[in-house]
């Protein structure tokens, strides 16, 4: 047993925290923190130009495909850096998406997208869900049918994040409609681009401050190599897509980061009735128990990247470092917010604003990833299974 | 980056695993019960012989000369079976102890007979209300080449049957590190009942006189050797935690599947196995934070937060895993013809020895707000 990073993997991280922290100028920061994790912006877009020409996108990819060929490993540690920064990086559609799309996709579409994609000129919207089709997402409504060379796709999704900054969306279809093949085998993917006759996106404005979208189809046409991979297997597209997302869901890094910045901020400022914030009793103990969940969460996302990059991390495993991850988000913004006192929830633009209004921003963002990414309720029921050998839950 | 094990140290493990599995059956249990002291004597002399218990002891001490991890896997064992084996105690508190500030007359003196399961040692570490070996109440004065302790010692295990215990006691602004003889005049032993059962004693001492050959040290270094000797018994605590709590967590995934209401396991309702998958990732949060303790500790490493960290997860997890563990079985699990009954006591135990969650996060609070716990 060796919890510790190579001298290679030291010095990746090194160089990323440098470049990084250059990247991330003050203007872009301001940028940046208006649209939390959203990007977009015209500094956004120059950041990324910078990105895609260092190489720095794709990071995970085959050298042959464009990408870098980093181990799993390396990947969380880019990861780790890129969420230390703050830079809202498309993980999405670079390292989870891009891939899948970079080996199913067919050849003129591929031709097209992926030195967009690895250039840093492109980001695309995932459609999945749909109103009524979120955790049972193979319940979903919007359909293809093919009408000779084109594909015509009718339907609405829902939290269609970033499709106001999209060139395309990455979009699940029903394409089969026999009742008695199975669910899981009647769906596809197909690329649209949003400048398509027929669609049409909305804002949806949400608790965080973050924008995502509804986006309609009504008769967009697509030709028929828009279609990625096979037709109706769709959702081995998105299993594996899914697969690549572990990484960037959860990390320690930038919330180890954040830690400190409120521990230095409680051991530098001065109570009004003496003494500083940080000798409060209480204040220790919102600390002390931050950082011991941040210690697990530390290991818990080590041993996961390492267990990938051997490739045999165990469902239960992933689904564990989701539902701990996630939930101790919400205790540690609380937590950590409770030590700033009321001035903890001053928007970041107003006056007395503290630690730029960081944790009243936070704790609002919070509430999407317990449920987001694959809701706890089915990590828990993948755990009981995989881990614990528990029977199929009824559903 | 490795979270895993090399090959001796899987097979100690399995070692372990397989005569503490052997050895431990319910009916097996249940007599060891009915003893006065809580003590499978014939199980500790076949860990003896396998080589168990001077797994982390050198060969001139009668040991396999392996290093602190394959001791806490083999604690981690002991602990999945609730064995009545003062691995800890003896083992680690006292042996390590002695292996490492000790004299050789003393190692040799002790250790081998120790390793063959001819002897008990033990520690006393905890005094009422000072929990911390290296900040005692209890002092000793010189006198001659010889100590006299005054204080008590309380909740040492097996203190009737220990050759010696190793106490820690202040000598003026120093603390010293000292191996009583429980039998030495001004010694009084007074038998405790504790919540796991294990044989626990108070040990009250009037100028008790330690001979200087039983000194192992006093000075400034008492006060580093005392952290170094709690740091280890405290994690040893937390792998015998991993065990109790990752078998707790089994049986009850196994009885769900078992127990039928409504016409079906309740293992396939949703809320139980929630129930079950928060007790899976509790204990993989204390199975990490031990081991990354036990290895930095394995490698002589600065770890006093790691531990600390450690041992509120073994104190938490243990806790919760413990309660959901008997929920979960509704009556079957407080009955004591079914085993789950000892694994809540030993959490509970385990939970309460050399330091509660709240004491030491407290003791974190500190760390931290000295500057010397950022997160990395």
């Amino acid at each position: 047993m060796k919890i510790e990073f190579t001298p290679e993997q030291e010095a990746l991280r090194k160089e990323l925290r440098v470049y990084f922290d250059k990247l991330m100028t003050p203007e872009l920061q301001e940028e940046v923190a208006a649209a939390i994790g959203e990007g977009g912006g015209p500094l956004f877009w120059q950041a990324m130009d910078k990105l895609g020409q260092d190489g720095w996108i794709g990071v995970g990819w085959a050298k042959e495909m464009g990408g870098r060929g980093l181990t799993d490993i390396e990947q969380f540690i880019f990861v780790e850096e890129v969420m230390r920064a703050g830079f809202p990086f498309p993980f999405l559609t670079t390292e989870s998406v891009g891939p899948i799309l970079a080996e199913h996709a067919s050849a003129r579409l591929k031709a097209e997208l992926v030195p967009k994609i690895l250039g840093g000129k492109m980001i695309m919207g995932i459609g999945y869900s749909e109103p009524s089709a979120g955790t049972d997402l193979m319940s979903l409504k919007t359909t293809a049918k093919k009408e000779g060379d084109e594909w015509v796709i009718n339907g609405q999704k829902m939290w269609t994040s970033l499709a106001h900054h999209a060139e395309w969306i990455w979009l699940a279809c029903k394409t089969n409609f026999d009742p008695e093949v199975k669910k899981h085998s009647s769906i596809s993917i197909f690329l649209v681009p949003t400048n398509s006759e027929g669609y049409s996106c909305s804002p949806v404005h949400t608790l965080g401050d973050v924008r995502t979208n509804a986006t309609y189809y009504d008769n967009v046409r697509v030709p028929a190599d828009h279609l990625v991979g096979e037709l109706d297997m769709g959702m081995m597209l998105i299993f594996s897509q899914l697969n690549r997302e572990r990484l960037s869901l959860v990390n320690s890094g930038a919330f180890a980061a954040l830690f400190n910045q409120v521990t230095d901020w409680a051991r530098e400022t001065d109570l009004p009735s003496g003494g500083k914030v940080i000798d409060q009793p209480w204040v220790q103990m919102n600390l002390a128990k931050s950082r011991t969940g941040l210690e697990a969460l530390r290991l818990i996302c080590y041993r996961q990247a390492s267990e990938m990059t051997k490739g045999n991390l165990p469902m239960e495993d992933a689904s564990a470092a989701k539902v701990y991850g996630t939930e101790f988000f919400v205790e540690l913004y609380r937590h950590l917010g409770e030590i700033l006192g009321v001035a903890g929830v001053l928007h970041r633009t107003s006056k007395g604003a503290v630690l730029k209004g960081r944790l009243e921003q936070l704790y609002r963002t919070a509430s999407i990833i317990t449920f987001g990414g694959g809701t706890n309720e089915l990590q828990r029921d993948l755990i009981a299974r995989g881990g614990l050998s528990m029977p199929r839950a009824k559903r | 980056m490795d979270f895993s094990f090399n090959e001796t140290q899987l097979e100690v493990q399995k070692l372990a695993n397989q005569i503490l599995t052997d050895q431990t059956s319910n009916e097996r249990q249940n007599q060891i019960d009915e003893q006065e002291d809580r003590f499978d004597e014939q199980l500790w002399g076949q860990l003896a012989e396998a080589g168990l218990l001077g797994t982390a002891f050198s060969e001139e001490n009668g040991g396999m000369g392996f290093g602190f991890t394959e001791l806490c896997l083999f604690i981690e064992e002991v602990g999945r079976r609730v064995a009545a084996v003062p691995v800890v105690p003896v083992i680690v508190s006292a042996g390590l102890s002695i292996q490492k500030f000790g004299s050789s007359e003393q190692q040799q003196r002790l250790l081998p007979a120790v390793a063959a399961g001819n002897m008990i040692i033990t520690a006393g570490l905890s005094e009422a209300l000072a929990e911390c070996p290296s900040a005692p109440a209890s002092t000793a004065v010189k006198d001659g080449d010889a100590y006299k302790l005054t204080g008590t010692k309380i909740a040492v295990p097996f203190a009737h049957k220990a050759e010696r215990i190793l106490v820690t006691a202040k000598v003026g602004d120093d603390v010293g590190i000292f191996l009583l003889d429980p039998k030495a005049a001004g010694v009084e032993l007074t038998r405790q009942v504790s919540t796991s059962h294990e044989p626990w004693f108070e040990v009250e001492m009037t100028n008790a006189v330690v001979e200087a050959g039983d000194v192992i040290l006093v000075g400034s270094e008492g006060v580093a050797a005392a952290q170094w000797i709690a740091q280890r018994s405290v994690v040893a605590l937390c792998a015998m935690q991993v065990g109790v709590a990752d078998e707790s967590t089994k049986i009850t995934a196994a009885f769900t599947c078992e127990r039928e209401q409504f016409g079906q396991p309740i293992g396939a309702f949703q809320a139980v196995q929630h129930r079950a998958a928060d007790c899976f990732i509790d204990v993989q949060c204390l199975r990490l934070t031990t081991y990354q303790a036990v290895s930095m500790l394995d490698g002589e490493r600065e770890a006093t937060n790691e531990v600390l960290m450690a041992k509120i997860w073994a104190g938490d997890t243990g806790h919760r895993v413990s309660y959901a563990a008997q929920h979960l079985h509704g009556g079957t699990g407080i009955d004591k013809d079914y085993h789950l009954w000892r694994y809540s006591l030993w959490s509970r135990h385990l939970e309460m020895y050399l330091g509660s969650s709240a004491m030491l996060l407290a003791e974190l609070g500190k760390q931290i707000a000295a500057g010397n716990a950022y997160a990395e």
